[in-house]
């Protein structure tokens, strides 16, 4: 495989990890903040942002 | 346009198949194999037989339930069961079948050579296996499989025994495996697409796994924090869902559906888009409405996200909450409408054949929008709260998994077979397969409806008298349903071993990139990628 590829490859499956990552402690970290409704909200907000931009951004090419 | 024409694929069939190119044989190439093809069909056997599995658990369930009274098992017996039937199907069966389509598909259809992180490939299969095993094996742990039905809710599943921790870390590993597939789908689609296959030029059953793929990334991790706090409760002295301690159990009930809400579209979105490749196909005509059929699958996906909390009409949500995900949750009719209605305008003064995979997908159709329409009911609050832990609710997602997703695998099954094996399957034997599995399921499930309405609550090993009826009625068919499916593995397993010579495209209407390759698909594919025009 095309090395640039392979780098291009590595780089967005990081990206999507990190994101993994994220939901993951921020599940975690929602509970230790305090108020469920209002850290579920602010997760929410976040994976509504996620999927719009993950999705939107890349509608053109 | 949902799909790709031959006429505007430069190349054609001569890019770059390999067709005897050396690979390891016997167990070796299973085992060690990162040829999306190899581990496409290791997901669909593995999810067969998980199915099988779970089938036998949900007969088990029928049998008891055939006459009231208790029979056959005891009630902790069954309370296992019943958890463990909904987790194999989820994660063991429904999952990894639709992972098993899209390892074979994805690159075939994006003009790929294989998935992008083949290693990563090989890895996120062998874990399932090993999940479960530990699944499965809690049944034979001290005080047994858990008893807490596939929600685990707190505070029961603080207080099982060691087989909770078994289904916890089975859930891990399970996640982790559907998180490594999803990061491999999404990098495959947006980074190895054909040249000239724009997003939107996609074959939509691509665009249907991309979106559950992001789904899955958002909603595992999720559900893997809310397990991992339920064993540190367990074992580590917290409380996060422990009210002894100060914990909040209702929160579990929050974070649990913020995963089980998507879920349940993670399941039935990569089914939308097999069927968004059968019917055009059977129709002999393009996909009505292509755009808007990416768009509609984005609307639901989006939609899944705000309404998790219709699964806790019955926790005293504030009046406030419960408007607004009755509203948000009947919204989501909207975009499923849309798909519906451009799946029918599709056939409309269509040159419709009946072959076996539109069978199931008319099949889907009919019996998903009657699932589709009892989760509309159910969106009601007043109406939820009466039917809240009924049969009418059990009823409600077995039409939307079983007639809903495990239909699409099968027409999918039959559709892509000529492609994946080289051979014709019978087509009688599977029409049979059709009429069984059509016919049986409704005998099955139709009275649990009528059982809910009465009042009878969902895992409860007895009952009262005056469910005796129906009850007998659906045990028949569970049965009939489930020797069905041995129909289906005779044919698969008849067409693997033979049967008429299939061509490269043996259905006249398919215009994927999948049908420009010989059948069955060499095992190296599109390595010189095509270019789409």
């Amino acid at each position: 495989m095309d090395p640039k590829l392979k780098a291009a490859n590595r780089r967005t499956g990081l990206i999507l990890l990190s994101i993994a990552l994220v939901f993951f402690f921020g599940a975690i970290g929602a509970k230790l903040l305090g108020s469920p409704v209002a850290s579920i909200g602010v997760l929410g907000t976040a994976v509504l942002l996620f999927l719009v931009l993950a999705i939107g951004r890349h509608l053109r090419k | 346009m949902s799909s790709v024409p031959h006429d505007q694929v430069a190349g054609g069939h001569e890019h770059g198949h390999d067709e005897h190119a050396h690979h390891p044989t016997g167990i070796m190439r299973w085992i060690t194999t990162t040829n999306h093809k190899d581990i496409g069909t290791l997901y669909l056997w593995f999810s067969f037989v998980m199915f099988i599995v779970g089938g036998i658990m949900a007969l088990t369930i029928r049998a008891e339930l055939f006459k009231p009274g208790l029979q056959i098992v005891d009630p902790e017996f069954f309370n296992s069961m019943t958890t463990l039937h909904g987790l194999v199907m989820i994660f063991g069966a429904l999952m990894p079948g639709a992972v098993g389509f899209a390892n074979w598909m994805i690159p075939l259809q994006v003009g790929a050579p294989d998935m992008a992180f083949a290693r990563m490939n090989n890895w996120s299969f062998w874990l399932l296996p090993f999940a479960a095993t530990l699944l499965v094996s809690s049944l034979f742990m001290p005080g047994g499989a858990p008893g807490t039905g596939w929600t685990i809710y707190p505070p029961l599943s603080i207080e099982n025994g060691m087989g909770m921790d078994l289904t916890i870390f089975a859930i891990h590993i399970m996640g982790a495996s559907s998180i490594m597939g999803s990061i491999n789908i999404i990098t495959t689609i947006l980074n190895l697409r054909a040249p000239g296959m724009t997003l939107l030029k996609m074959p939509l059953f691509c665009w249907a796994w991309l979106i559950t793929a992001y789904l899955l990334i958002a909603v595992m991790p999720v559900l893997a924090g809310a397990v991992t706090m339920l064993l540190t409760d367990r074992h580590f002295g917290t409380s996060f869902f422990n009210a002894a301690g100060g914990g909040d159990p209702v929160l579990f009930q929050h974070i649990f559906w913020f995963f089980g809400h998507p879920e349940v579209y993670i399941i039935i979105l990569p089914a939308f888009g097999i069927i968004s490749e059968i019917i055009p196909t059977f129709s002999r005509k393009p996909l009505f409405g292509y755009a808007s059929m990416v768009y509609a699958l984005s609307a639901i996906a989006i939609l899944s996200f705000i309404v998790w909390a219709h699964h806790m009409f019955t926790t005293g949500l504030p009046a406030a909450s419960i408007l607004f995900y009755m509203y948000a949750t009947m919204l989501i009719a909207v975009p499923t409408g849309v798909k519906v209605f451009n799946w029918l305008a599709t056939m409309w003064k269509g040159s419709i054949s009946l072959e076996a995979p539109m069978l199931f997908a008319l099949g889907f159709l009919f019996l998903f929008t009657v699932g589709g329409f009892t989760g509309l009911i159910l969106a009601i609050q007043p109406v939820d709260v009466q039917f809240q832990d009924t049969y009418y609710v059990v009823a409600h997602f077995h039409y939307v998994m079983v007639a809903g997703t495990l239909f699409a695998f099968f027409g999918g099954t039959y559709y892509w077979l000529p492609k994946w094996t080289g051979h014709m399957y019978d087509e009688k034997l599977a029409d049979w397969h059709f009429w069984g599995s059509f016919i049986f399921f409704n005998v099955a499930f139709f009275p649990m409806h009528f059982l809910g309405m009465a009042g009878m609550p969902r895992r409860i090993p007895d009952y009262a008298l005056q469910f005796a009826d129906w009850n007998m009625v659906s045990t028949i068919g569970a049965f009939g349903f489930g020797l069905s499916q041995l129909l289906f593995l005779y044919v698969v397993v008849k067409t693997i071993r033979g049967g008429e010579k299939a061509a490269a495209k043996p259905w006249e209407g398919g215009l994927t990139l999948e049908w420009t390759v010989p059948s069955p698909a060499p095992y190296h594919t599109f390595e010189t990628p095509p270019v789409v025009k």
